[in-house]
């Protein structure tokens, strides 16, 4: 994110911070020090030409041989100033080092200022008048010209400057000559002048410098400012397409729905109407737009209840679901309608509209009723024959009337056994009926589950006998209460227990244990030692009309349904089914139900 | 709970062979002595006449339903007491729950076993008040 450039100091309370603070002080840095190394040829070849001249001049003195050593100084100092440019030009850390590189700098204006100084205070005593000026006219051109080389850091200047005019005042001052002693007293005062001259100018560097960095900033802050704008706007147009997009879909949907769809504004009126709805109740869209919705579309007796649940939903602004509710239609007769109410909300939490879904429902409830009858009449033709079949049989076969024919007896004990299976058919399918149409009511109740087992193991002991296998609790089973259903765990102990022993091997037993499943819930599980549910069946067991191998519906007999029913029985009680293999061979089939605290 | 043992059964049925083989179970299993009625519209006349300690109804006959008799079998002084256990191939929990409120002593459900129904009858009988 890009910083301000003004801000306000609560400290100084409204304070406008310059442009030129917000930008980076080493960069500032070290782009002076950029500057003055590039202004370095230019000090350096002049300095050397001034000094040639100089020499030339000086030459004829009492100590030519001074002369000869201050012009290899000065050849040394050119020298060693070359080599320092050429290395700041040649290194990687001109910017990261920037003040070492400037400290390197103010060492080199030192020593090329002290050189002058040094000519300054050795040849000016041992030099005639003219020399004395001309030594004189070359210092005072070496302390001017040195403020626009080094002025972008005026301490660099101060330096330089410093090496120059000290030792030549001092000489001037010792002299012993009036008028020199008078000049070696201006000299500082000058050479104050042109250090303020010099720091005044690297004020206004700095200034410059700061500035062009600030702006840099902000134009680069600019650039990516325009650059998310531009991204934000090509977003937001993307948006606008897709919200014209849904709201064509949505049109389309509400004007080819099936379901009768209209839109009510806060007070219930009418807003819009679909094609479906003006068929449903046989008004056109312009008879309705504009009528209190409620009034028009719902029986009169029922319209104060519906009243009700209008004001809620607007209270609360959640929808409405599943409405079963009487209405009348324009030529008068009367539907039932299922309805759904859903508020529209704004962000400030206000209902916009509230969108009235109705779906005609009438031919749907009276199918219902019909097949509920149907079924009850079934149920009751069904079981008045069998009720005779089955207990005639069964008082023959019981030997109630006297002794029967050996093969008589087989033959009657067939029919008894072929007549309970089609009972147990009736059953399983009047079972799944009900419990598809949701019309299965449990008796949830606390049942001490261990007795409820044992019972279970008692009824079904004689049907096990028949396929020589026993019926056995392993070990003590555990006192444990659970919430359920008993005559519904019955029947599922019963379907259970009956598939082991029918699958189990004669001779062996079916075993039942009750375990803790965890903190919530507990387990019974039957072990039988059949022969193991086949791979491709695994899937589909709880499936209707499961059987592993058809032929097993003659052999063994059973419906196909029994899983089926256990499965949604034990599901309806809150609990879970299921099966595994058994080491050493057989299935354990298991279900859960909760505990009961 | 009664002292005297089980014995004497009014059935009120329409169906004749269901009619036939409860007389049999009751008659040959249960050694009881049983009357049975095809007609709901006489049945409380035969009932006043068998003074029976138990009568069973089934729920649908044709002229009069199980639970109709029941209630005019309250209205009668002779029979308002009698304990009374449906015989009934509808088998929905909302309908038995009916059974109960309207103060049976118990359900039996067809098809029954002819060889069980008497010990049925006891249990329902012992557990009286």
């Amino acid at each position: 994110m890009t910083p301000p450039i003004n801000s306000t100091d609560p400290a100084k309370g409204s304070t406008s911070i310059s442009l030129s603070q917000s930008a980076d002080p080493r960069r500032v840095l070290a782009d002076r020090v950029e500057q003055m190394y590039g202004q370095m040829p230019l000090g350096i070849a002049g300095s050397f030409i001034i000094s040639v001249i100089a020499a030339y001049e000086l030459r004829e003195g009492r100590y030519v041989e001074i002369v000869a050593f201050w012009a290899g100084l000065v050849v040394l100092l050119t020298a060693a100033s070359i080599g320092l440019y050429w290395s700041f030009n040649r290194s990687a850390t001109k910017a990261s080092e920037a003040a070492q590189w400037l400290r390197w700098l103010a060492i080199s204006a030192l020593a090329n200022g002290a050189t002058w100084g040094f000519a300054g205070a050795v040849f000016f005593p041992s030099h005639a008048d003219e020399q004395q000026v001309f030594l004189a006219f070359l210092l005072a051109g070496m302390v001017a010209g040195g403020v626009p080389i080094y002025a972008v850091s005026w301490p660099v200047y101060a330096l330089y400057a410093a090496g120059i005019v000290f030792p030549f005042t001092y000489v001037l001052g010792t002299f012993g000559n009036r008028l020199f002693a008078e000049i070696a007293l201006l000299v500082p005062a000058f050479y104050a002048m042109n250090v303020g001259v010099a720091w005044r100018l690297n004020q206004v560097f700095d200034s410059g410098y700061r500035l062009r960095h600030a702006y840099g900033k902000l134009t680069e802050d600019y650039t990516a400012l325009n650059q998310r704008l531009e991204q934000q706007l090509v977003e937001l147009d993307e948006a606008r397409r897709q919200v014209e997009a849904s709201g064509r879909k949505l049109v389309l949907f509400a004007e080819r729905s099936p379901i009768a769809v209209f839109e009510f504004d806060v007070e219930g009126r009418i807003l819009t109407v679909n094609p479906s709805a003006e068929t449903l109740f046989g008004y056109a869209a312009n008879e309705v737009i504009g009528r209190i919705g409620i009034d028009t579309l719902f029986a009169a007796a029922i319209q104060e209840d519906v009243r009700e649940r209008w004001r809620k939903l607007i209270d609360a602004r959640a929808p409405v679901i599943g409405l079963r509710a009487l209405s009348t239609r324009r030529d008068g007769a009367d539907i039932t309608c299922e309805w759904s109410l859903t508020p529209l909300v704004n962000t400030e939490n206000s209902v916009i509209s509230v969108i009235v879904q109705g779906r005609d429902i009438t031919q749907q409830l009276e199918a219902e009723r019909m097949k509920q009858e149907f079924t009850s009449t079934l149920s009751h033709e069904l079981r008045t024959p069998l009720t005779s079949i089955i207990g005639s049989l069964q008082l023959i076969n019981s030997g109630v009337m006297g002794d029967i024919e050996k093969d008589t007896l087989e033959l009657t004990t067939i029919a008894e056994r072929n007549a309970q299976r089609l009972l147990d058919l009736i059953n399983d399918i009047l079972d799944v009926e009900k419990i598809e149409s949701g019309k299965l009511t449990l008796m949830i109740e606390a049942l001490e589950l261990g007795e409820l087992v044992t019972e279970s193991l008692t009824l079904n002991r004689a049907f096990a006998e028949r396929f020589k296998v026993k019926l056995v609790a392993a070990g003590e089973l555990r006192a444990v209460k659970v919430s359920a259903d008993r005559k519904r765990v019955l029947q599922v102990m019963t379907n259970l227990l009956s598939n082991a022993a029918k699958f189990s091997e004669a001779g062996t037993a079916v075993e039942v244990t009750i375990e803790i499943a965890d903190s919530d819930t507990v387990r019974v599980a039957v072990h039988d030692t059949g022969p193991g549910i086949p791979e491709n069946f695994r899937n589909r067991i709880f499936g209707r009309f499961a059987q592993a191998d058809m032929s097993h519906t003659r052999q063994m007999g059973g419906t196909g349904l029994g899983l089926a029913i256990c499965k949604r029985l034990i599901e309806l009680m809150g609990g879970k089914i299921g099966f595994s293999d058994r080491a050493g061979g057989g299935t354990t089939f298991w279900f859960e139900l909760p505990h009961h605290d | 709970m009664p002292v005297q043992p089980l014995n004497r059964i009014c059935y009120v049925e329409d169906d004749v062979d269901i009619q036939r083989i409860v007389r049999m179970s009751l008659e040959r299993v249960g050694k009881m002595t049983v009357e049975v009625v095809s007609d709901p519209m006489v049945a409380i006349g035969r009932m006043i006449e068998f003074k029976p300690e138990l009568v069973m109804l089934d729920w649908m006959m044709p002229g009069m339903d199980g639970p109709t008799l029941f209630r005019k079998m309250r209205d009668t002084p002779e029979t308002k007491d009698l304990p009374v256990v449906f015989i009934t191939a509808k088998a929905s929990q909302r309908e038995q729950d009916e059974l109960r409120s309207i103060g049976a002593a118990g359900t039996i459900l067809k098809p029954f076993s002819p060889k069980d129904l008497p010990e049925q009858l006891r249990a329902i009988w012992h557990a009286l008040p």
